[in-house]
């Protein structure tokens, strides 16, 4: 079995490692299964699965080791007493909600309680009829679908918001490259949006919002159509978004994400 | 042996446990661990420990030789190693403590 190191090495390059980093690892474990003298597959079953596995183990911290919360940090979004109303009828009223950097949001409630609508009040997109709305300058949104020109490729797209935030063309690109890896994503370079999958498509629209570095991120459920491990692979980017400094604002109707989140609004409740 | 989800929490404790007491390798770790009777860790859970461990400076390898096949990664625990053992030690014998005390504890008449 002379291809289980390199069908690992693969996948730990799939998953975003350094080449250099993937290639000392896929070293390192064929040398550790040559220790109990037995095949790596006997050692640490399928090579994809075991990547997996070893690159989430390399991201938790040692079990007990607490973890380092990062110091909150500037207030990046707050809103007070944000109420909507479509002609007679209230969607929410009295919502306060403080976000600082270092700190995960997360908007839930059932479908149709506004979660959208608040989000798009939070990047300005959409005014409140009450209340008060203070937020960072450098704001990255992610809308739920939409968002993208299906006639341009995933590179075209990088160009255009960079340029929109004042990158060069080059550092758009390499900087879109690089933050497509990290969700396990490697655009190909004749494909337009049209023509990609739903959750590829997604995954364009997450590198959009981060492109230009904001401080605040704003995230409508951006997961839809991922699969399970890109899906796990969006939650390390929260959290390394965090660990960052940055604020994140997540709308979601998946309870088991709120986990690691600071703070829970639930629309629902306020309605 | 110990259930899977007992070892999951303990593990990196056991393991910085058996460095401080001597430098070792991966595969005389697991031996020792099955030897004390804590459990039959495989390679696909021992491996990527170790790997954290020296990550986050816990411990340091060292390349060395074996005396049959091919050369061996020896891991030896850091001072942040102790650090955190002595630290976690403090912490499991007061659980373990909690525990028994539940565990021995007699139903009221």
């Amino acid at each position: 079995m002379s291809d289980w190191p390199t069908a690992f090495e693969s996948e730990l390059l799939r998953l975003g490692l350094q080449p250099a980093r993937a290639r000392r690892l896929a070293d390192e474990t064929t040398q550790q299964a040559a220790e109990s003298a037995a095949p790596p597959a006997d050692v640490f079953g399928p090579a994809h699965l075991y990547a997996r596995h070893l690159v989430a183990e390399l991201n938790t911290p040692t079990a007990n080791f607490p973890r380092t919360r990062y110091q909150a940090g500037p207030v990046m979004l707050s809103l007070t007493g944000v109420t909507k109303r479509y002609r007679r009828q209230t969607v929410f009223e009295g919502v306060n909600l403080t976000v600082r950097g270092g700190e995960v949001a997360a908007i839930v409630g059932a479908n149709g309680c506004g979660k959208s609508t608040l989000l798009r009040i939070c990047a300005g997109l959409t005014r409140p009829s009450g209340g008060a709305v203070r937020r960072t300058r450098r704001v990255g949104f992610v809308p739920q679908d939409g968002g993208t020109a299906g006639w341009l490729t995933a590179e075209e797209h990088f160009t255009l918001f960079g340029s929109a935030a004042g990158m060069v063309p080059g550092r758009a690109r390499s900087t879109g490259a690089h933050l497509a890896t990290r969700l396990a994503w490697r655009p190909a370079r004749q494909q337009r949006a049209q023509q990609m999958s739903g959750g590829t498509r997604q995954k364009l629209n997450l590198v959009l919002g981060e492109l230009h570095a904001p401080d605040l991120l704003l995230l409508d459920e951006p997961y839809q159509g991922f699969d399970q491990g890109t899906y796990v692979d969006f939650w390390q980017q929260v959290l390394a978004w965090r660990d960052a400094g940055r604020a994140v604002v997540v709308v979601t109707h998946l309870l088991h994400d709120l986990q690691n989140v600071d703070h829970v609004l639930d629309l629902g409740a306020t309605a | 042996m110990t259930p899977r989800p007992w070892l999951h929490g303990f593990l990196d404790l056991c393991l910085l446990a058996m460095l401080r007491e001597r430098a070792d390798y991966g595969y005389g770790l697991s031996q020792r661990l099955a030897a004390a009777g804590v459990a039959d860790v495989p390679g696909g859970t021992l491996y990527p420990a170790l790997l954290r461990l020296e990550e986050q400076g816990l411990a340091v390898p060292s390349w060395g030789p074996s005396e049959s096949g091919p050369r061996r990664k020896n891991y030896a625990i850091t001072q942040a190693g102790l650090d955190l053992l002595a630290g976690q030690a403090g912490d499991w014998r007061r659980f373990r403590d909690g525990v028994d005390s539940l565990l021995s504890a007699v139903p009221h008449e």
